[in-house]
């Protein structure tokens, strides 16, 4: 388990997020939705998110499965698990708990 | 994922892969379409689609690595990469597999009886509460064996049995004794067996449940005349009767008796010491009630069980007294030194879990010795295969940097490296395994002999195929770690520097063939110190000719009322067997020679005190100093008429009349026993061993037989002993009163008896150090090769210049002369830091003789130079102009 703030624990969340709100979406997808919605200040290289898609996969966050998308090509469509929404409730709790404390040194201090 | 899936991924990558890339490419053409929709062109799209994605090697490893099972799948691939790496290359596969698979296999052997011997527990619940009990502080007169210090009096066991009360209970164990035994049916052929008396609560005490029927009760102990029955082992049962349970109430012949079979113990449970199988159990209370009166025939050994929550210690403290008040009414009769040696002893309870010891003194320290032998092989082995692998590493150096310079870590190339060697350390093992199980059958046959059989439990238990794995890791440690340090160390130099690289593996070379020879050089001088001590031994001078000399042990059913006509019989059979065809001479003997027993008795000269040891005195007929061919130096041969009337007819030897009369010429004078006979000595004999070869010259009394039930007859014939054995036979059967020979062997075979542990030594030490000197060869063979290849343009420059082939033997034996020169020292210093452990084991001969070190330096330097000579002939005769061609 990494830490509670790093980089990969903040993808992570992020793409549990995403598959969370938006429903079941392949590789593709998720790595334009991350794009569009941090208006291209979270940008990776896009190769980088499957590493960590396979990760949570692995850790039975997410599931995957082939099908067959509307112009007839194979797609692994990611959705999320049981366990992946725990998960995100623990994740988003921690992270409102530290950002919270962040933002209060920052205002305070 | 299911761990079934990555198990798949594991074993086939393929699909995984296969998925993985077209997941990729599925994002790659999404990003490209999306791309051309935004009017990108179609070069550009797909330039700008493959960009944003990054690197897709890195991300299809690092999707990989998680998607596997704990490294399994590179594990399997570099293990599959080995072993391809091992198939093409036969020559080296089958040499390291083969010397590193002899070398596994000696050390499995051994490791195996070392197990059998010394470490295997009892086979009872609990055997961690056993112990023994020994008598510490003693100086026995006589022959000072430490088995001496565990022998019991049945006198004392029971004063300390009911002294140990509820704090612990102790059975007693007489020695194994070998009898021939019959069913009912006195026609069938007998078995030989080996029968123990054992106390009657002996197996409830020691925890062993019968198989069949019951074992002796205590009303055994009580009765006044008690009942011959007897236990069987679950071995003997099934080999005699085929495990058939009706056997109990059926009677068993032997010893002249009938005993009736009771029961049989558990299966496994074979005895309570190490090497001994025993086949019949009889009560004590069977045994001769004046042995059992005696509190100086000290012929048991005691083996207990502490009840809960008593210490061996608070035992020892216990039993202290009673051990004392024993010792003291025992000396009221002794000599004032013996007494102050019989106050002085004190009693210790030892752990017992392995049963008794006496087996295991003997051969505790032979075993371990060859067992730091094999070791000492296996490193060479190790280093030998190590070597190999060096040079294959440096074969392959290119190879190595170029993986380096493409990413590879140094664990993964390390990894894949020592894989090698684990791989072949598997094959080794699993060849040293099978080679273990036919070698060590047969040094146990070396160590067993007819008259006294050993058998160990060689099956494998956990402890050794624990060592087995334990001596694999270790061997492909030994062999493939220094050589993947090294090839992955150099992977940044190497490409560059070329000449460092062989250099440098030059330097380790040395080192390590330094190292075997210093390993090879103290097995050498250890195998040819045993091999000089067994010589010695041999070149012992008896006394006497053994070949051709059959020993016979012959049997009577006639009771002690009848002695005139056992004598009768007995000199009868003696002069028949004597004109046997191809008999030379025969005579008759109490128990045979060099078969462990013998009658000590003090010499009482006429108004001195009895002497301090016990000298061997020895029924014999007329005729056996002959039959012997032991020289008669003056006197007269005893004769049919002398008997036990005092003073006893008596020939002694040179060493005896030396001893108590000064003289060798003592003919006429007398000496008595402590029991008050006299004996008169009418012939001394030249000297001849009667117990063993290694002790100082002994001292006999030859007197004349009383026939016993049993005797021994010596026959001196041109014939085999079998069928000498099968003509004395017939005469017995002749003779009729139930004559007959029970027992045969030969002088030879009994002498050989007493050499069994420096056979052992010899044999296989001297196998060990070959094999080690063998391997240390191979290493300085391939080392010299080496490094004369990497000379060559040298020495033909050399050569061209005018350099005399001397000076180029010289240069090239210069610098490997130091490594052997070296590893000798380094042996030497190796061999002789033992050399307390092996002085015991040596016989007439020391590590330091300069003959143990000349005959190993000798044999040394002989392989030695054969493994250089070879090479550095082949570098002085090469042509310059080749050589200088050559490239390197």
């Amino acid at each position: 388990m990494p830490p509670a703030n790093s980089a990969q624990t903040a993808l992570d969340m992020l793409v549990l997020t995403i598959l969370s709100r938006r429903g079941p979406s392949h590789g593709y997808g998720i790595a334009n939705a991350i794009q569009d919605l941090s208006k291209d200040a979270l940008r990776i290289d896009e190769g980088s998110l499957y590493p960590a898609l396979h990760r949570m996969e692995e850790a039975g966050w997410i599931a995957a499965e082939w099908t067959v998308t509307e112009n007839k090509r194979r797609a692994r469509l990611y959705h999320l698990s049981k366990a992946g929404a725990t998960q995100l409730e623990a994740e988003r709790e921690r992270w409102t708990v530290f950002s919270g404390a962040v933002a209060r040194v920052l205002r305070y201090a | 994922m299911s761990w079934f899936t990555r198990l798949r991924n594991s074993v086939l990558p393929q699909r995984m892969d296969n998925d993985l890339l077209e997941e990729i490419r599925d994002h790659i053409d999404r990003r490209e379409s999306d791309l051309r929709a935004s009017g990108l062109s179609e070069y550009e799209a797909r330039r700008q689609a493959v960009l944003a994605f990054g690197s897709v090697a890195n991300v299809r490893a690092e999707s990989r690595a998680t998607k596997l099972w704990a490294n399994c799948e590179g594990t399997i691939q570099d293990t599959r990469y080995a072993w391809r790496g091992l198939v093409r290359n036969p020559a080296f596969t089958i040499t390291a597999v083969l010397s590193l698979g002899l070398a596994i296999g000696a050390n499995a052997a051994i490791y195996a009886l070392v197990d059998a011997v010394v470490l295997r527990p009892l086979p009872v619940p609990s055997p961690d509460r056993l112990f023994t009990l020994e008598v510490r502080g003693q100086t026995p007169s006589g022959s000072p064996t430490s088995s001496e210090n565990a022998a019991f009096s049945f006198p004392l066991y029971t004063a300390l049995n009911s002294a140990a009360d509820g704090s612990a209970r102790i059975a007693l164990f007489g020695s194994p004794s070998r009898v021939d035994v019959q069913g009912s049916d006195a026609e069938a052929a007998p078995d030989a067996a080996l029968q123990q008396f054992v106390s009657v609560t002996a197996f409830d005490v020691i925890g062993v449940a019968p198989e069949v029927g019951q074992f002796f009760s205590t009303a055994e102990d009580q009765a006044t005349s008690p009942r011959a029955v007897v236990i069987l082992s679950y071995d003997f049962w099934r080999r005699r009767y085929g495990a058939d349970s009706a056997v109990v109430g059926k009677p068993l012949v032997f010893g002249g008796k009938r005993h009736e079979i009771i029961g049989v113990a558990r299966a496994g449970f074979t005895g309570v010491e190490a090497g001994k199988y025993i086949d019949v159990w009889l009560p004590i209370t069977l045994a001769d009630p004046g042995l059992l009166a005696q509190p100086e025939a000290r012929a048991f050994q005691l083996l207990g069980r502490l009840s809960h929550g008593i210490t061996r210690e608070y035992l020892s403290a216990r039993l202290q007294p009673v051990f004392r008040q024993h010792q003291v009414e025992r000396s009221a009769t002794k000599t004032a030194t013996e007494k102050r040696e019989l106050i002085t002893t004190s009693l210790e309870a030892l752990p017992g879990a392995n049963g008794l010891a006496s087996f295991r003194r003997t051969w505790l320290l032979p075993l371990m010795t060859l067992l730091g032998i094999a070791v000492g092989v296996l490193l060479i082995a190790c280093s030998n295969v190590a070597s190999l692998l060096l040079a294959r590493a440096s074969a392959r150096s290119s190879e190595i940097a170029l993986r380096a310079a493409l990413g590879a870590g140094r664990t993964r190339l390390v990894r894949q490296i020592l894989l090698e060697s684990v791989l072949v350390a598997v094959l080794a093992t699993s060849l040293g395994w099978l080679t273990s199980r036919v070698l060590a059958p047969m040094l146990v046959s070396l160590t067993s002999s007819q008259g006294d059989p050993i058998r160990l439990n060689l099956s494998s238990d956990a402890r050794v195929l624990l060592f087995c794995a334990g001596i694999c890791a270790l061997a492909a440690f030994m062999s493939g770690a220094l050589p993947a340090w090294r090839a992955t160390g150099v992977h940044q130099t190497s490409m560059r520097s070329y000449m460092y690289e062989h250099a440098g593996r030059l330097r380790l070379g040395r080192t390590v063939v330094g190292a075997q020879v210093a390993f090879a050089f103290c097995l050498v001088v250890w195998g040819a110190g045993f091999a000089l001590s067994l010589r010695t031994l041999t070149s012992v001078d008896a006394g006497f000719d053994a070949t051709g000399v059959v020993v016979m042990t012959v049997a009577n059913d006639l009771g002690p009322q009848q002695r005139a006509l056992q004598l009768s019989l007995m000199q009868q059979l003696q002069a028949r067997s004597a004109s046997l065809p191809g008999s030379q001479a025969a005579a008759t003997a109490w128990m045979p020679m060099f078969s462990g027993g013998r009658r000590a008795e003090r010499v009482v000269l006429p108004g001195r005190a009895p002497s301090a040891r016990g000298e061997t005195f020895y029924r014999v007929s007329p005729g056996f100093l002959a039959t012997l061919h032991t020289p008669l130096l003056s006197g007269r041969d005893l004769l049919a008429t002398d008997d036990d009337t005092e003073p006893v007819a008596t020939i002694v030897n040179r060493t005896f009349a030396v001893r108590y009369f000064g003289t060798e010429s003592a003919i006429g004078r007398e000496f008595q026993r402590v029991d008050g006979a006299r004996h008169r000595i009418v012939g001394i004999s030249g000297d001849a061993r009667f117990e063993d070869l290694k002790g100082g010259a002994e001292a006999i009394a030859y007197m004349p037989m009383k026939p016993p039930r049993w005797f021994t007859m010596y026959v001196r014939s041109t014939r085999d002993a079998a069928s000498v054995a099968q003509m004395v036979q017939r005469e017995a059967r002749a003779l009729g009163s139930g004559l007959r020979v029970t027992g045969v062997t030969t002088v030879s075979e009994l002498v050989d008896s007493t050499m069994r542990r420096e056979r052992l030594l010899a044999g296989i030490g001297g196998v060990f150090a070959f094999l080690g000197l063998v391997l240390a060869a191979i290493g300085l063979f391939g080392l010299f090769s080496y490094s004369v290849a990497r000379r060559t343009k040298e020495l033909g420059i050399r050569s061209a210049l005018g350099a005399a082939r001397m000076n180029l033997l010289r240069l090239i034996f210069k610098d490997e002369m130091v490594v052997i020169a070296g590893g000798l020292v380094a042996g030497l210093a190796v061999a002789f830091s033992f050399v307390r452990v092996v002085r015991s084991l040596l016989f007439g001969t020391q590590l330091a003789d300069p003959a143990v070190i000349a005959t190993a330096l000798g044999v040394f330097v002989a392989a030695a130079m054969i493994a250089c000579v070879i090479p550095a002939l082949r570098a002085t005769t090469i042509d310059p102009i080749l050589a200088l061609r050559r490239e390197s």
